[in-house]
């Protein structure tokens, strides 16, 4: 059955509904998705949610970035989405190189930018990816930025809770700190997520991957608002005022 | 970086960092160790040595005569000015005075060593207040640095070969932009009208 909204609709409504009312939330330099879910939140059901939107001249409160980092090691920073470019199954991130040797890589990215902070000082983080294959979910990734659980002793404020992509929503076992197959977004099913993913996963109750519940599709409400007054705040914003016209509303497809 | 930096500006030896435990970001450095917390040993962080670079290289709006400078935007530029040992600061103009508001964000002198004036001086980059960065020259940035072969010639033809900065921006920066840096200047987008 077609559905009636991309993946993009889709991403920014599943991370919107990790936002909670009151909460402290953010987003880092060029996270299209996650400034729409923020806004998207606010509209939706946390209209008291605090937002951060880094790159943002509305929705970034800060003269420089740094005064950002310090609110969030301060640990006043509820909620940080964050992307990867390897994710692995211990939910460490990998935003620095793919391939090649240690010191000559196949292909170098610009890094964390201090995310590899933010992972360890926000109380929640969540992982959003808009690719999911098995060269992106690995056994281990070959670099990595950020690790998703540390030693107790490591002075360390908050940890990674989830893994959202077009396909699934992953979870951390907080007893196992494996990411375990939470529910999954139609059309897919549970075997498309296994294949994809290069590791092996189970439902959150330990049972089966297959007994991994659907997720609660997008409703109409929530997709109303990001094509109308989310879509219309980022363009009157500057926030990703191009990224929202071309990708939010109309029904489009990508 | 950020917290190294202000260590550097605060000229305290050493800063304690939350994070980057458990990740390959720490296997060459030799800056950056875990220890526990002395007023807390059952915790550990990283803890880094300050950064005192002997040279910092910035680029601002404006600078006067007196050697203060204007950035043309908030910066964590000043920690970096502070940390280091010699500042230069190129500048796309030097005017007599910076005015009491331009004053309150400024740069002061004290922290400067050097300013040499040039125009078009953050050049693929852009220099807020005055223009954005050269989305097309950036381009081909991007594609020059995917192997050493094209980075060479893009260094030869951007910089070996370039006798001197007028001739850069003769031949690089747009065309369009030149007639427009005067009103730009005093534009709130930074983008050349």
């Amino acid at each position: 059955m077609a559905r009636s909204y991309s993946d993009t609709e889709l991403l920014a409504v599943l991370l919107s509904r990790e936002v909670r009312d009151g909460e402290t939330s953010a987003c880092g330099a060029l996270s299209m998705i996650p400034a729409a879910a923020l806004l998207l939140a606010r509209a939706h059901h946390a209209p008291s949610a605090e937002v951060i939107i880094l790159g943002s001249p509305a929705f970034f409160p800060f003269p420089t970035s740094r005064q950002f980092h310090y609110l969030a090691q301060r640990g006043d920073l509820d909620l940080f989405f964050v992307s990867g470019v390897q994710i692995d199954r211990r939910a460490n991130y990998n935003l620095h190189q793919i391939g090649g040797e240690r010191d000559r890589p196949q292909i170098r990215f610009p890094g964390g930018y201090g995310g590899g902070m933010i992972y360890y000082v926000a109380r929640r983080s969540i992982i959003f990816r808009t690719e999911h294959t098995r060269r992106t979910f690995v056994e281990q990734v070959d670099f990595i930025s950020a690790k998703g659980s540390t030693p107790p002793e490591t002075l360390r404020l908050g940890a990674p809770s989830k893994v959202i992509t077009p396909m699934a929503t992953l979870r951390i076992n907080r007893d196992t700190k494996l990411l375990d197959l939470e529910s999954v977004h139609a059309p897919h099913t549970p075997w498309d997520v296994a294949a994809n993913t290069g590791f092996e996963l189970v439902a959150a109750d330990g049972r089966p991957a297959e007994s991994a519940p659907a997720t609660p599709p997008p409703t109409e409400d929530e997709l109303k608002l990001l094509r109308g007054s989310v879509r219309e705040t980022m363009i009157t914003t500057g926030t990703y005022a191009d990224w929202a016209e071309a990708h939010l509303g109309g029904g489009r497809q990508d | 970086m950020f917290a190294m930096i202000q260590a550097g500006s605060m000229g305290v030896p050493y800063v304690p960092v939350i994070g980057l435990v458990g990740s390959n970001v720490l296997d060459n450095r030799d800056d950056m160790i875990i220890q526990p917390d002395p007023f807390d040993p059952s915790h550990s962080s990283v803890v880094a040595r300050a950064y005192r670079p002997d040279v910092a290289l910035l680029h601002g709006l404006k600078a006067d005569r007196h050697g203060n400078v204007f950035l043309g935007r908030e910066s964590d530029d000043v920690l970096l000015a502070e940390a280091s040992r010699l500042v230069i600061v190129t500048v796309e103009s030097i005017v007599d005075r910076l005015d009491d508001a331009e004053m309150m964000r400024a740069l002061p002198s004290i922290l400067v060593d050097t300013i040499v004036e040039t125009t078009y001086g953050a050049h693929p980059a852009g220099c807020p207040g005055a223009y954005p960065a050269d989305a097309g020259h950036m381009a081909r940035y991007l594609e020059a640095a995917r192997d050493d072969a094209s980075f060479h010639d893009y260094l030869r033809e951007t910089v070996i070969e370039v006798p001197n900065h007028d001739a850069y921006v003769e031949s690089f920066v747009p065309a369009e932009w030149k007639n427009s840096l005067a009103t730009a200047h005093r534009s709130e987008s930074g983008r050349p009208a």
